[in-house]
Formats: C-alpha cells, structure tokens, sequence
C-alpha cells in the first residue's frame, strides 16, 4: 500500500473535499498530471475507481489477477462482441498489467495531427523534453538479447529468415525476474509504472489519492466546470460514502473509454457531436506457429522484440500492422485457440511448443464511446473493410514469420480455423474468413475520444488539453489523441499529460 | 350526448376487454414458458449460488462437461469440469459481471437450452441430450452463421476456461509451469 492513498472502506462518513484540482484516473495520464500538479504547490486529489495493489497481491494466477486489475474482470466488449478490450482498474491504471513497452508517438504522427487536425505547439521537437524527461523517471531502455525469451527469439529468427524489418523494444523496468507474468501485474516490483514511481512521487509532493472511488459526474454550470460527484466504495465494491469534491479544475484521465464516458453522463456540452467519437483501438489477432522444441513463451520477458515489416505511420498507407509477440497463460490461451472438447485438450497439450505473434492494426476505424441506461460505457466499433485487409495482412506475415522461424504448423483461430504447414498452404487460404466474429480478437490501447485540435468542429478540447467549451476541464489520458498512433500508447500518454501539464496548473492557479 | 358517451363508453370497454384478453394470455403464455423452461432443474445439495439460477447452473455444468471434455476418456491425470468445479466459478464470475452483459449471458444460455438443439435437429433441451448430440448443438454454435450465437458461444467457452485451466490439476497436461512465486522445485510439470 502507497502511503498517502486512502482507500474506499477508509471513508468513514460524507465527505466535501475543497481543492484546486481533482485528477479522475491515476493512470500514465492521471498520475503525471497529479504529481505536477502538486509540485506546483496546488491542493491537487486524485480519485480512482479501482484498488491500490500491492505487489503481495499479485499472485500470478489469471483467474485472481483478471477481476483485480482489469474493467469488467477483463471482460469488456465492444457492442457486438467482436472485440475483447482489455483496460485496467486501480492506482496505475493499464501501466499496472501493461507488458512495459516504451515507444514515443511517431513523428509522422505527430505531424499528422498538426497539419490536419490542427494540433498546435506538439511537434516531434515540442515533446522531445517530455519525453526525455518520462523515460528518465521510468528508467527506460532497451531490453538487451540475452533477455529475450524463446517466443520473442522466434519472431527475430522469422525476421532474419524473411530480411524483413525488427528490432529490439525498449521498456521501464529495472531488476526484472524474467518471470514472464507482466500482463497479470508484477510481483517484484520490477515495473516502473504509475503505480510504482509516479503516484508514490505525487504524494511526497502533497498529493492525495483515493481508491475504490467511483466518480459518478462531473458538475459543471455549462461554461465552467466546479467538480465531481463520487461514491466511495467498499472492499465488496458496493457504495459506502458519497464524495463531493468542489474544485475548479477537473482533469479526465480514466482512459479513452472511461472518460468520454463520464463526460456523456455528466451532460457536458458538446455542440458539434464530437465527444466520444474517434475511438480507435489497434486491433488485434493471433496466429499461433507449433515447434517441435519446447518454447515455453510464458517464461520470460513478454514482449522484447517487434517487427514493423508491415508498418508505416504514413497517412495514407497500406501498411499499418505491428507485430509482436503476444503469449498468454493457460486461461488465455485456452480462450483463444479453436475449438472445444478432446480436440482442443488434444491442442492444449502444445502448448508449451507454441510461438504465439499477435497482428495489431494502426486503425483507421472510427468507432465511438456512448453510455447505456445506467451510464456505462458501450463501445461502438465497426471495423471496415481496409482494415480487416491489414489485419489478414497481418495474420498473413505472422504465419510467414513462423513458418521461417522453424514451425511446424501455424494455427490462426478463424471460424473456421486455418491451419497451414507451408507457405504455399498459406498463399492459398482464403483470407475472407479473417474478420470480426470469425477471429477472436483484442484491442488493449483505446485512444482518439476526446480529441485535441483547435477546430471544436472536429475536436473536444484544445491543444492545451482543455475543452472547448467547459472551462477547467482538461483531459490527460489516450482520448486525446486525433488518430491511432501505431504502437504501445503508455509513454505517449505519460508524455502528453506531462507536455500540457503547464496549461493545467495555470488555470488551477486561477489564470 | 348520454347515448354519445354511452357509446364510447361501449367501444372503450371492449377495447380494453380485448387488450386485457390478449394481455393476460401473454402473461399465461409467458409464464407457461417460464414454468416449463425453468422446472427440473437441480443444484447439487448444499450448492448456493450467488448469480445463476439453478436453471442455468444446470445449463452451464453440462456445456462445461463437453467444452472441457477429456482426450483421453478414463484417464484419471485427467480432471473433469465437475472435478475443478466449472460451474461454480462460472457463477462467480457472472456476479461479476455488469448487468447488460449478465442479461446477456442469461438469454444466450435460455437459447443454448432450449433453442439450439432444435436448429440442430433435436427435439429435447440441451441439459437432456446425449454427450454426443451435445457436441453436435455447441459445434452448430461454434458455426453459426449468426454473429452474436459466436459471440455467446466463445464467451461461455472463455468462461469455462477460467474454471478449469485455473486449476493446478490441469497444468500438468499443458505443460504449464504455474506462478512463478508459488512453484515447488521442479514444477507442476
């Protein structure tokens, strides 16, 4: 337990807490904002849905780890099931199960978003601090060979075999175990996430984090923003103590579902239809290679290297699928491979000869984030047809790649599954099956609902990060991005909330 | 004006005769369904569930039998979904679940039961089929053509999954080392 965070079933009674800004998240996004906050000298609190782990409780099994890190205990779909959306919950959001990849917003990207979605003052030279200034906080670097594992050794063996573009990853973490359990939290304190470095740095600063809270709206008068409403909860989840906060800064950082979300239902103004639109996801699919070796892909460091034969962050271009390693433990994989019954126990006894890549594709799909009657969030997504091209292009090069890493037979489980044990099996398959509801697919960087630009015709907040709108609100998490970034999201949303930092602590300044 | 009102008096009260008639055979036939959809069903003694009705416990315990059937029949390293108890961490995990998707399962599972089987050319509740006609109705789901009966199928096979592959008994055959902090010398293996 963080010292300085007090948790849901601490709230004895009501509670009016008067400050000069409350942070809704404490995720990548929420925790910078808060720990900038208070090292303005602000009166600064932070709210947050979820728990405060400690690494004691993250006992490396699924079935404990799903309900306790993850929305929805790891069940959140988008509306017509196609999707699995994986999002964390509690202090340190998505850095808590995230697999620690540290890649900075393209600077094609960032050009992008200047030049057509009018994002001022975050060209790649404007960020550059920022992020210099995050990997230095989370000890970033890059993961040397002799730490990665015989999954990802696969994906290089695959790259070398085709000449086709990889490398190494970068990550934050330092005296790693190699335990190959990231994705369900980290028992050794190894992560140098939100939860680790940044929160525990927000309250040295003053800071005050509650968690188990549940902010139910935001109160606002239609030009100003003045607070949240809240409902502290729990150790079974249920409501405890109501949470008043009055504050005249507001900053959203539950993520690009979480916060549209609570804008919707807190009746923010948004005359031009564009709050919660532009949901994108990078989508994603898995192709599994069977060795005759032992791969045992969930020991070890996840996800250590990439290939980005197929990727470019050109606007326009028909290559936008990332690949990387993707292992899953039993549950995961379970879940994932076809079938059911004897077959699939008969499958499951592979499983530690299985290489597992994962196709994600730098979406172009514009989905959305509404609330349903009870103001939860539902996910609109509705992939089109060029980018289920990517993702069978995708699915396509991962079978390539571990085929000429030595598999014996690649299972992609499509409906029906396709197996192959040749290349020329594969140019034959027919890659109109690859599709939503025939593939199982996951999404686990939402982004792009509360865009930022100068244009409230075609954005929710400024390029401050400030809404349009409502005065004092400002959002700090994945919403903000104008478009799919093309890669893991945790150090562009650290980067960005540390980028418009200064235009937060201004307006809580009263200026 | 008396025989006026006397008139639409008259057309008012067969009116709502009518609609009462059609309403209360909605409701006989609704809860003639619900009678019939919901008896004979048993949960095992001393079993208490927190989120499914007995109805769907059953449903659940019989689709958990085939979706984690064994490869080996008789093989005694083999757990079975009632050996890990499948069914209870389904409905676990269901009480976890947010109300719209919990709605969601518990139509899916209503549809497994007594639909399904008839698409696939059976005139009997899934729960009372043979093990093999079973296979026949979930392989006829795995299938369809309908999106949303894919969906539904894949999220009952993910949640029997959870309940099986979390216990220690079935690393064995996957060759699963289990968590690291909590692994004897030499592993499950």
């Amino acid at each position: 337990m963080i010292a300085g965070v007090v948790r849901g079933r601490e709230v004895t009674g009501d509670l009016v807490l008067e400050v000069d800004a409350v942070v809704v998240g404490t995720g990548a996004g929420g925790s910078v904002a808060l720990r900038e906050l208070a090292r303005a000298g602000l009166n600064v609190v932070a709210l947050e849905e979820g728990p405060c782990s400690t690494s004691g409780e993250l006992t490396q099994r699924e079935d404990e780890m799903l309900p306790l890190l993850f929305q929805d205990a790891g069940a959140r779909m988008t509306q017509d099931l196609a999707i699995r959306v994986l999002q964390g919950r509690g202090v340190g959001g998505s850095t808590v199960h995230n697999t620690n990849l540290c890649k900075r917003t393209p600077d094609e990207i960032l050009d992008l978003w200047a030049r057509r979605y009018g994002v001022l003052g975050a060209a790649p030279g404007d960020l550059r601090p920022a992020f210099e200034a995050i990997e230095r906080d989370l000890s970033v670097s890059e993961i040397d060979a002799p730490m990665r594992n015989a999954n990802n050794d696969a994906l290089r063996a695959g790259c070398e075999a085709l000449g086709w573009r990889g490398g190494p990853l970068k990550h934050n973490r330092v005296g790693c175990q190699q335990s190959g359990f990231c994705e369900l939290g980290c028992a050794y304190d190894a992560k140098q996430n939100a939860l680790k470095i940044v929160v525990p740095q927000a309250v040295i600063a003053g800071a005050r984090v509650y968690s188990d809270v549940t902010v139910l709206r935001l109160s606002h008068d239609g030009a100003r923003v003045t607070g949240v409403h809240a409902e502290a909860r729990d150790a079974a989840g249920l409501p405890r103590a109501r949470v008043e906060v009055l504050a005249p800064v507001v900053v959203l950082a539950a993520s690009a579902v979480g916060s549209p979300a609570l804008a919707r239902r807190s009746g923010v103004p948004d005359p031009y239809g564009q709050l919660g639109r532009g949901l994108r996801m990078h989508p994603g699919a898995i192709a599994a290679g069977r060795f005759d070796r032992e791969i045992a892909g969930w020991r070890g460091i996840p996800q250590s290297y990439e290939c980005t034969e197929h990727l470019s962050h050109e606007e326009g271009s028909d290559e936008r699928v990332w690949i990387v390693p993707a292992f899953a433990h039993p549950i995961g994989a379970a879940a994932t491979l076809p079938g059911f019954g004897a077959a699939h126990m008969a499958g499951m006894r592979a499983y530690s000869n299985l290489a597992v890549l994962t196709a994600m594709v730098h979406d172009e799909t514009s989905g959305e984030v509404a609330v349903d009657d009870d103001g939860g969030p539902v996910l609109r997504y509705a992939m089109s047809e060029a980018d289920r091209r990517q993702l069978a292009k995708g699915l396509v090069a991962c079978a390539r790649l571990l085929l000429a890493a030595g598999a014996r037979e690649v299972t992609i489980p499509a409906v029906p599954a396709l197996r192959v044990r040749t290349v020329a099996e594969l140019e034959r398959l027919d890659l109109a099956v690859i599709r939503p509801h025939s593939v199982p697919m996951t999404a686990v960087h939402p982004m792009g609902t509360m865009r930022m630009g100068e244009d409230p015709h075609k954005s929710v907040v400024r390029s401050t990060g400030e809404h349009h709108q409502l005065r004092g609100l400002f959002v700090a998490d994945g919403s903000l991005f104008p478009t799919s970034i093309g890669g893991p999201p945790q150090i562009s949303i650290y980067a960005f909330a540390l980028h418009l930092a200064p235009h937060v602590v201004e307006r809580a300044r009263g200026r | 004006m008396m025989r006026a009102a006397s008139d639409r008096t008259g057309r008012i009260s067969r009116r709502r005769a009518l609609g009462a008639g059609a309403a209360l055979a909605l409701v006989l036939a609704g809860a003639t369904v619900a009678a019939v959809r919901t008896r004979g069903y048993a949960v095992p003694p001393g079993r208490r569930l927190v989120a499914l009705t007995p109805w769907q416990f059953v449903v659940v315990r019989s689709a958990a039998r085939r979706i984690a059937a064994p490869d080996r029949e008789g093989d005694p390293s083999i757990p079975s979904a009632d050996d890990t108890d499948v069914p209870g961490s389904i409905d676990l995990w269901v009480s976890r679940m947010h109300g719209r998707v919990r709605r969601d399962f518990g139509r899916f599972l209503a549809y497994l039961e007594h639909v399904a089987p008839v698409g696939a050319g059976f005139a009997s509740r899934f729960t009372r089929l043979s093990p093999a006609d079973q296979d026949a109705v979930l392989a006829a789901l795995e299938q369809s053509p309908h999106d949303r009966l894919r969906a539904g199928f894949e999220g009952l096979k993910s949640l029997v999954f959870i309940g099986y592959y979390r216990d220690v008994r079935t690393w064995k055959l996957a060759r699963y080392d289990g968590p690291l902090l909590a692994r004897p010398l030499g592993g499950w293996r």
